[in-house]
């Protein structure tokens, strides 16, 4: 019998905020354990949350990036639950009236496109982080982590296999970056996946028993997890190896294998209900409209634009708007420099190679676009070599500086002293008649060789065109 | 409220009750139930869900990091710590 897979996914994404959603403590990945705590994220008796607006803004945001529809009036409700890494032994999130709901995204798979239907997103905190300690035989409690403000993307079960759900995250990564929602790092925890699976035989409408595997943090992990998976389902149906019932499942990557955690709880164990210490929040028409205002322009309509205005290649522009950061150093770069295509290859190729090295991300670019600008102005003008025009470049990845400033006090702008290059040029010419005669006799190569030479001892201030010129004439002569 | 759902309950609420509180619970429960039965009758289509019994908003804050506390001074009061952990009864799951 031919089975097919109905996948559903719950996005867990930390938001780029400050502070956590309820308290004013730091909402910063890591640091000493419990150093970002209060009373308040401590679950302390009588201690009350305050709702952080910017929480509320970029879920908003979140919801406009996936064509959502926003509750005007969303509220807060507690779930309970009880674990030590949940100091209150309950969560703070929404249940009865999420910011977002009735969304979609349209994926690109190579069967082609799909949409993507988004039941809700809504606002909760996260939980801290238990470390379970051998020599003491207890548990370690670190409370940083508990109240950071997340968003829960819950798609509908639209999904079909494993290159569509890497193709989902992968456009949910893209759209939340560009609109500064999160950085949306794996890697770091800001963007986790449960899992939502079940099969059943092809054409049927009827859904199968689900599982469910939760906070993956790989896409590599959550593909093979599928494949396990569904191998599973569909061994247990044809040769009944087990009974497939609903439960929560952890996956092992190491072992390649998924664990039975826990019968899967359903909405009802969790005692929803209203949270009594927050009153509604009520989103008037000034906010919606100002964040509607702040929205990006889609990376899509930005790579169009950018071809068709700017006269970028596909490859360019493609390169471009894999990064908010990117777009937004390139345009003000152009703006400075009028000069997109010099502007695009600066990025793609010498600014990513120093972010591979410092091992960074496209997102991580810190770099002003003002003064990238400045600097690609400089080699046109023939001020600063292209060579060193790349020691300035990384300069400007450790400081904030002006490129022609730091130019002149590090002795690379280039020189005007027509003296001191011929002085070089017959120094260095007199001093190797071998390249000399090897260029007379035909070998272009030799005269690269020169020319190099000649650079070296000027230090690269001097103008390429310049210095050739006057080493073929010195040459003539030789 | 039949025994199954009784059970799920007690297990939830980490309760054990006697056979006497169980019949209590039960009863109690199902008046509720015949409560709750007479307010479905009530038609409610196309009338918004009221989110507060009271009309007012919540307030909300800037987001600004606000450090007030010190580790040291928060875990005082804390039964058992451990380099700067707070330390629980050993929990794997």
């Amino acid at each position: 019998m031919k089975y097919e897979t109905v996948i559903g996914l719950e996005v867990h994404i930390e938001l780029a905020t400050e502070s956590k959603i309820f308290c004013s403590c730091s909402a910063k990945f890591g640091g000493e354990q419990n150093d970002h705590v209060c009373p308040a994220c401590c679950g302390m008796p009588g201690m009350l949350p305050i709702v952080n607006k910017r929480v509320v803004d970029l879920g908003m945001t979140a919801g406009m990036m996936l064509n959502c529809h926003i509750n005007r009036t969303t509220t807060f409700d507690k779930k309970s639950y009880y674990y030590p890494d949940l100091p209150c032994s309950y969560q703070t999130t929404q249940w009865f009236a999420p910011v977002c709901v009735n969304g979609a995204v349209e994926i690109e798979t190579s069967k082609g496109k799909k949409t993507v239907r988004i039941k809700q997103i809504h606002m909760e905190e996260d939980a801290g982080k238990l470390v379970h300690d051998d020599w003491t035989d207890t548990s370690l409690v670190d409370f940083n982590r508990t109240s950071v403000p997340l968003i829960e993307i819950v798609s509908q079960p639209d999904l079909s296999s494993a290159e569509e759900v890497v193709a989902y995250l992968d456009r949910l990564k893209t759209l939340l970056r560009f609109a500064k929602v999160s950085e949306c790092r794996m890697e770091q925890g800001s963007m986790r996946c449960d899992v939502n699976l079940s099969i059943r035989p092809e054409g049927s409408d009827k859904l199968g028993v689900r599982t469910e595997m939760k906070n993956m943090n790989s896409i590599s992990a959550i593909t093979r997890a599928i494949d396990y998976e569904v191998a599973r389902h569909i061994d247990a149906l044809e040769n009944g190896t087990e009974e497939l019932v609903q439960e929560t499942r952890r996956w092992d990557d190491i072992k390649g294998k998924s664990y039975a955690m826990r019968n899967k709880e359903t909405a009802g164990d969790y005692r929803y209900f209203p949270d009594p210490n927050i009153m509604p929040v009520v989103i008037d028409d000034a906010w919606y409209q100002r964040i509607c205002d702040a929205l990006p322009e889609l990376p899509e309509l930005k790579k169009q634009r950018y071809i068709t205005q700017l006269g970028l290649s596909e490859y360019d522009a493609e390169q471009l708007t894999q990064s908010r950061a990117f777009c937004d150093c390139f345009e003000e770069a152009y703006a400075i420099c009028g000069a997109a295509k010099e502007a695009a290859n600066w990025l793609i190729s010498d600014c990513y190679n120093i972010l591979n090295k410092r091992q960074q991300t496209a997102d991580q670019l810190s770099i002003s676009g003002k003064a990238l600008g400045e600097l690609i102005k400089l080699v046109a003008e023939d001020k600063v070599s292209r060579g060193n025009a790349k020691k300035i470049l990384s300069a400007m990845f450790e400081q904030d500086l002006d490129p022609l400033q730091y130019a002149t006090e590090h002795g690379l702008v280039v020189s005007n002293d027509t003296g001191a290059m011929e002085e070089t040029v017959q120094r260095i010419v007199a001093a190797d008649p071998k390249s000399v005669a090897d260029f007379k006799s035909g070998k272009e190569k030799a005269l690269m060789a020169l020319f190099g030479k000649c650079m070296k001892e000027l230090k690269g201030n001097c103008n390429p065109q310049v210095l050739r010129e006057m080493l073929l004439k010195c040459i003539e002569n030789a | 409220m039949n025994t199954d759902t009784l059970q799920k309950l007690e297990k939830l609420n980490q309760l054990c009750l006697t056979e006497a509180e169980k019949s209590t619970v039960t009863a109690f429960f199902d008046q509720q139930a015949d409560l709750f039965s007479c307010l479905e009758q009530i038609n409610t289509e196309n009338i918004a869900r009221m989110v507060h019994v009271m009309p007012i908003l919540t307030v909300v804050r800037e987001d600004r990091e606000i450090k007030l506390f010190t580790r040291d001074a928060l875990q005082e009061s804390a039964p058992e710590t451990h380099d700067g952990y707070w330390q629980v009864p050993r929990l794997i799951e």
